[in-house]
């Protein structure tokens, strides 16, 4: 194959991929009122609107507090799955890394939908509460998968000689294991952080009125309103996320681990 | 080693039950409901009157053949897309690489949303229609299978290339040209050689890409509407539009057998050839 054929269909197939988000960064600069591309006259007004609009940054608020929170939490409980599954030899190692895997086959409004029915009715539970719990869910599979990745390229043997050479075991675990596999557990934040924000089939069916993840507001206000403040804060959502996928892949070499 | 069982199964325990009790547990009841009458008894009715709709049956046969699709288109333009990538030199194989992977981490919502903007009434395809001349009026785009199939194209292609891309790296380098200098035509080459070395990889891709069609809300809704309905979209109607719960858990039992079943016949066939 030529030069040429393979940078046409690379540039085919990167504008197919890519070239619509630059349209949305774009309709979102319009001076005008309605969504239009090519914009109707420049201007950042409608990206300084998302910040004013109330729902808009309580929204943001409780997303950023499930992505942060909620990962922090299936980390919290991920990590010495991770460890148990690498190092010990469990009875039914099989079955828990089953479970644990489950959340990630089963499609998100299902999970929601069973959720709300199942959990948060009859239990009386706070949507906060529910919504956290269902991202918790829906990042561990991740966690445990990157943490244990990440522990798999780290010899046993290394907290075998701490132990020998008079560490407990917590210390050998807190002083040799966790600092080797620092980046994987950063990895596997950064990678439960963005799918927890991003998350929307699951969260639907739990959000209820004034309590909803930012994604969700957005197409609700998609459905009412018809200007590009949509697009300007789906704009300002992709700059976020890829930032921090950048500053990760810099600093740590994300792509390894995931 | 010198850790006990026990000590092991108390670390593995929390995360196992907490997925056990607040997800399993919910998912199993809502799946069971279908099975059952009012009055409690265990019967298929709920499965037969869903598909005795013919709105159903549509929708099922609609979902399956875009997933289909679109994989399948994916599978296409995914293996020219990762043949060009890895003759690239090494550098700005890295970087398409990245520009690939990128749209990933970037909101769906965000993602499915340019699609509006570009196929809207007033969007860039049909001012290019009404300029043109080839239609006085603007043309409808939106709310068609086929922007539906667009935005699910979009959204999981590069779920197929990064498979595709990382079963070619695989094949030694030397093996293409060799063909070629040998008198192999492209097509020979094509399935001859990179489709069997690369069978792994595009079962992978297919099944992420075509569970991913399946269970995508977020196009369906926003490109679709409720002219086009998917199994997701109409999962979400019967319940919010017409409370009907038996059907809801119907529709997720379809769902996730064929999760499942696409799930299963990968692990098969990747682990046949090894």
């Amino acid at each position: 194959m030529s030069r040429l054929m393979i940078w046409l269909i690379l540039g085919v197939t990167l504008t197919f991929l890519i070239g619509p988000f630059l349209i949305v960064i774009f309709a979102g600069m319009s001076a005008g009122e309605a969504l239009a591309f090519p914009p109707q006259g420049l201007s950042l007004k409608w990206y300084a609107k998302v910040f004013t609009v109330e729902s808009f940054r309580a929204s943001f608020a409780l997303s950023m507090f499930l992505a942060i929170f909620g990962t922090l939490a299936a980390l919290l409980i991920g990590i010495p799955a991770a460890y148990a599954l690498n190092r010990y030899d469990i009875p039914g190692a099989e079955t828990i890394r089953t479970i644990v895997a489950a959340p990630i086959i089963v499609p998100g409004i299902i999970v929601g939908l069973a959720l709300l029915r199942y959990f948060v009715v009859p239990l009386n539970v706070a949507i906060t509460v529910a919504l956290f719990v269902t991202h918790t869910a829906l990042v561990l599979p991740y966690a445990v998968r990157v943490v244990s990745s990440s522990l798999n390229n780290l010899r046993a043997d290394m907290e075998e000689a701490a132990v020998i050479l008079g560490c407990t075991r917590l210390q050998a675990f807190t002083k040799v294991v966790l600092p080797n596999i620092r980046g994987g557990i950063l990895a596997a934040f950064i990678l439960g952080f963005v799918t927890s924000f991003n998350e929307v089939p699951a969260s639907l069916f739990l959000s209820g009125p004034g309590v909803r993840t930012l994604p969700i507001d957005m197409l609700s206000y998609m459905e009412i309103t018809f200007d590009p403040s949509v697009a300007a804060l789906s704009a300002l959502l992709a700059f976020m996320s890829v930032a921090i996928v950048f500053i990760a892949e810099r600093l740590l070499g994300f792509s390894r681990y995931v | 080693m010198f850790l006990s069982r026990s000590e092991g199964l108390a670390l593995a325990l929390p995360a196992a039950l907490f997925t056990f009790l607040v997800f399993l547990v919910p998912v199993g009841i809502l799946l069971s409901v279908a099975f059952q009458t009012d009055t409690g008894a265990w019967s298929l009715q709920g499965y037969v009157d869903f598909f005795a709709q013919p709105l159903n049956q549509k929708v099922f046969f609609r979902t399956l053949k875009l997933g289909i699709l679109v994989a399948g288109t994916a599978a296409v333009i995914g293996y020219l897309a990762a043949f060009c990538i890895v003759n690239l030199p090494a550098t700005s194989r890295g970087r398409i690489f990245g520009l690939v992977v990128l749209p990933l981490m970037i909101s769906p919502v965000a993602r499915t949303y340019a699609w509006i903007v570009i196929l809207g009434r007033t969007g860039i395809v049909n001012d290019v229609i009404v300029g043109l001349g080839l239609s006085s009026t603007p043309i409808r785009l939106l709310f068609t299978e086929t922007a539906v199939f667009i935005g699910l194209l979009q959204l999981f292609l590069p779920l197929m290339i990064i498979s595709l891309v990382s079963a070619m790296e695989n094949i030694p380098r030397d093996v293409v040209p060799a063909a070629r200098v040998l008198g192999a035509s492209w097509f020979q080459v094509f399935f001859r050689i990179i489709l069997p070395l690369t069978k792994e990889g595009l079962v992978i891709g297919g099944t992420l890409v075509f569970t991913g069609a399946l269970t995508a809300y977020i196009t369906p809704a926003i490109l679709g509407g409720s002219k086009v309905l998917m199994l997701e979209t109409l999962l979400y109607q019967k319940v919010n539009v017409s409370n009907d719960f038996v059907s809801a858990s119907v529709i997720a039992m379809i769902l996730i057998v064929m999760c499942f079943s696409a799930n299963l016949a990968l692990k098969r066939i990747a682990s046949v050839k090894r």
